[in-house]
């Protein structure tokens, strides 16, 4: 279903991006950096209302001519980025939604790994493999 | 004194996640302390060596297990109720040599290794190396000489964890004179 998923790191540099090998993966890029904007725009803008709801996930952050781009900022500043074809109208805000919970859970697993330096680039094979899928199941 | 009223038969609960961490702390810390994976592993043995002489103290009071009269009753004792009592997994036990001195110890989830992932640069380490000692500690002084060593590992993409132990010889030296 996604076609780039990144994990950002909270000052705003990448821990983890990958997007499906048949499309340019520097437009992804751009795409992702852009969305950061919209992230903070967000978080600022929601930031009480969030925290006082223990809601992590932002929603549909822009839309582009092909992709929908939706973010998810943890508790910790990490940020999420999920970039979905919009040709692909059957996927609901709710399995988003869940896509991200499962992203954030692997995403736990990675740093409790003692192996794992937080603020290092992710290499976990199992959060690899997870990425994997999510991106499998739709295309 | 108030943790010697506190033991009894019943186990204590503790966050497992803690646990799982903190065994992880130290590993990655031994891994930075030392140059290459062999010397982790021997000091996760000895480590844990020193820990099973004085766990077997422990074990022995509170489980209440009487002599054992030969090395399978050993196995049992030591799967159904010494990893029941300190992780909470009961091990399967098989494999045993014809001899009888030999068997394995089949884990199919070791609580040690919940979230870890051995990087490619760390392939001959050992990570769970620490249960080794701790068995050969216990039994040391219970006059048992034993090998423990694994053979298969989760980490290492092996389906389940085996540790095999190998009964060597029984320690007559110190038995206490009057005894038996």
């Amino acid at each position: 279903m996604a076609v780039c998923i990144a994990v950002i790191a909270k000052e705003n540099y990448p821990l983890y991006i990958r997007s499906v090998p048949t499309e340019d993966e520097l437009k992804f890029h751009y795409m992702v950096h852009t969305s950061l904007d919209v992230v903070d725009e967000k978080v600022s803008a929601l930031g009480k209302a969030l925290v006082d709801q223990r809601e992590l996930y932002l929603g549909l952050l822009y839309p582009t001519e092909d992709h929908k781009v939706y973010g998810y900022v943890t508790n910790s500043k990490v940020k999420f980025v999920m970039v979905v074809d919009s040709s692909n109208t059957a996927l609901r805000d709710n399995e988003i939604r869940s896509m991200f919970r499962k992203l954030h859970n692997s995403y736990t697993d990675v740093m409790c790994n003692p192996f794992y330096n937080p603020g290092d680039r992710i290499q976990s094979r199992a959060f690899d493999n997870m990425v994997t899928s999510m991106m499998i199941q739709v295309c | 004194m108030s943790r010697q009223a506190n033991r009894g038969t019943e186990s204590k609960k503790m966050s497992s996640e803690l646990f799982t961490l903190t065994y992880g702390a130290l590993v990655t810390q031994l891994c930075k302390d030392y140059e290459n994976d062999e010397d982790v592993n021997k000091q996760l043995d000895k480590m844990g060596y020193n820990i099973g002489v004085r766990l077997i103290e422990d074990f022995l009071a509170r489980s209440n297990v009487g002599r054992c009269h030969d090395f399978r009753e050993t196995a049992d004792v030591i799967a159904k109720v010494a990893f029941k009592m300190y992780l909470g997994i009961t091990p399967s036990i098989t494999n045993w040599s014809p001899a009888g001195d030999e068997f394995s110890l089949i884990l199919e989830n070791n609580p040690l290794v919940d979230f870890v992932e051995l990087p490619d640069n760390h392939s001959s380490l050992i990570y769970s190396n620490l249960l080794c000692g701790v068995l050969r500690g216990a039994l040391e002084m219970v006059q048992m000489a034993v090998e423990a060593k694994f053979v298969q590992d989760t980490l290492k993409g092996d389906g389940v964890t085996e540790i095999r132990m190998r009964f060597i010889r029984r320690i007559e030296d110190n038995l206490p004179a009057g005894e038996e």
